[in-house]
């Protein structure tokens, strides 16, 4: 496997590009772009996605893995970040790795990247194959769960009342807030709160995956729900239960094996005819 | 249900404990006692207990006081239950 990284020029200025490029002379066998999660989830899951990233690549996938505005070593701070602006870099990615090969695209969600990778393959004008790790199917709630660390930070100092209703209301008027270190602006949260993980419109399949800490574990009743939705819509989606932790906010980084296992299965899975 | 046992699962799982958890007592401190319990640890285990026990936490509801100890957040599980 080859690893390069680079710097995509995209507008504003540039994004952190890493590319995992299979062995083989042969074509690769399928193209996928990774989205990742938000803020803190990203760092904590960055050491996932490389395995994952290196899994696919030595089964024969190109990987590509950009940060998105204002994250990691690309151009921008956290601040200037806004949901327009990463579906722009998604597509920024998707379009260049569709210049190096031509085989099938996935585009490859974490948490909050699956609404982006989705709603990114909804604006292409091609079939893309999805595949999503533990998708938050709501940004509002999402957004409101990211707003509560900040008041969970106040609660040892015993004065968190009304903590919640200060940072709406700061964002209401157009003024970004500070959250456990990352300065979230009004037009990202605004974004992120519109953001649902709708039908897909021109999407091939949907592989669906939830990490569980319990052995017997089934689907979430929130999954169960939306993927009985899109069946019933004609959308091919299948589901996958594994075993792991939730690496993506473990106070410690750690692994989930069965995850880079059940990736590749379900990316190798004969689609349906 | 076990609601103790319940609550020490999350607890363990949230902050990466090891099988710690288990020896918690009811009166083992948590906030401000326990390092791994940091902003991220809270909200991750305000959401494992919502999922867990499939109801719903409002933002008002949150307060310092419920996280104390193991005997204060198993009575705000009860509660929330109960309610």
């Amino acid at each position: 496997m080859a690893l390069e990284a680079f710097f995509l020029p995209a507008n504003p200025g540039q994004r952190f590009a890493l590319l995992h490029w299979p062995d083989s002379a042969c074509e690769p066998s399928g193209a996928v772009v990774y989205v990742p999660p938000f803020a803190e989830e990203l760092n904590k899951s960055r050491r996932m996605a490389a395995l994952q990233a290196q899994a696919m690549a030595d089964a024969g996938y190109a990987v590509l893995q950009i940060d998105l505005l204002g994250c990691g070593d690309s151009s921008g701070d956290f601040v200037d970040a806004s949901w327009e602006a990463w579906l722009a870099d998604v597509q920024l990615a998707c379009a260049w790795v569709q210049q190096r090969t031509s085989t099938p695209l996935w585009l490859w969600g974490h948490r909050t990247g699956c609404l982006l990778a989705n709603e990114a393959a909804n604006r292409m004008h091609c079939p893309v194959d999805l595949l999503f790790w533990q998708p938050v199917l709501v940004g509002k709630q999402y957004l409101q769960q990211f707003l509560r660390l900040r008041l969970a930070a106040e609660l040892a100092g015993g004065d968190s009342r009304g903590v919640m209703e200060a940072l709406r209301q700061q964002l209401r008027q157009g003024q970004p807030v500070e959250i456990a270190g990352y300065m979230l602006s009004a037009t990202l949260a605004d974004g992120l709160e519109r953001a649902e993980l709708l039908l897909p419109h021109r999407s091939g399949r949907v592989e669906w995956i939830e990490i569980s800490s319990r052995a017997d574990a089934s689907l979430s009743p929130a999954g169960v729900a939306r993927l009985t939705q899109w069946q019933a819509a004609g959308q091919e989606v299948r589901s996958t239960v594994v075993n792991g932790p939730a690496f993506w906010q473990t106070s410690e980084i750690s692994e989930c094996n069965a995850l880079l296992q059940a990736s590749l299965l379900a990316m190798q899975r004969v689609p349906a005819a | 249900m076990d609601i103790a046992g319940e609550v020490v699962s999350v607890l363990d799982e949230v902050l990466s404990l090891n099988g710690r958890a288990k020896d918690f007592s009811l009166d083992t401190p948590l906030l401000g006692a326990l390092p791994e319990l940091d902003s991220m640890a809270v909200v991750a285990l305000i959401t494992g207990l919502e999922e867990r026990f499939g109801f719903c936490v409002d933002d008002d509801e949150i307060d310092g006081s419920v996280f104390g100890s193991l005997a204060s957040l198993v009575d705000f599980v009860t509660h929330k239950l109960s309610s």
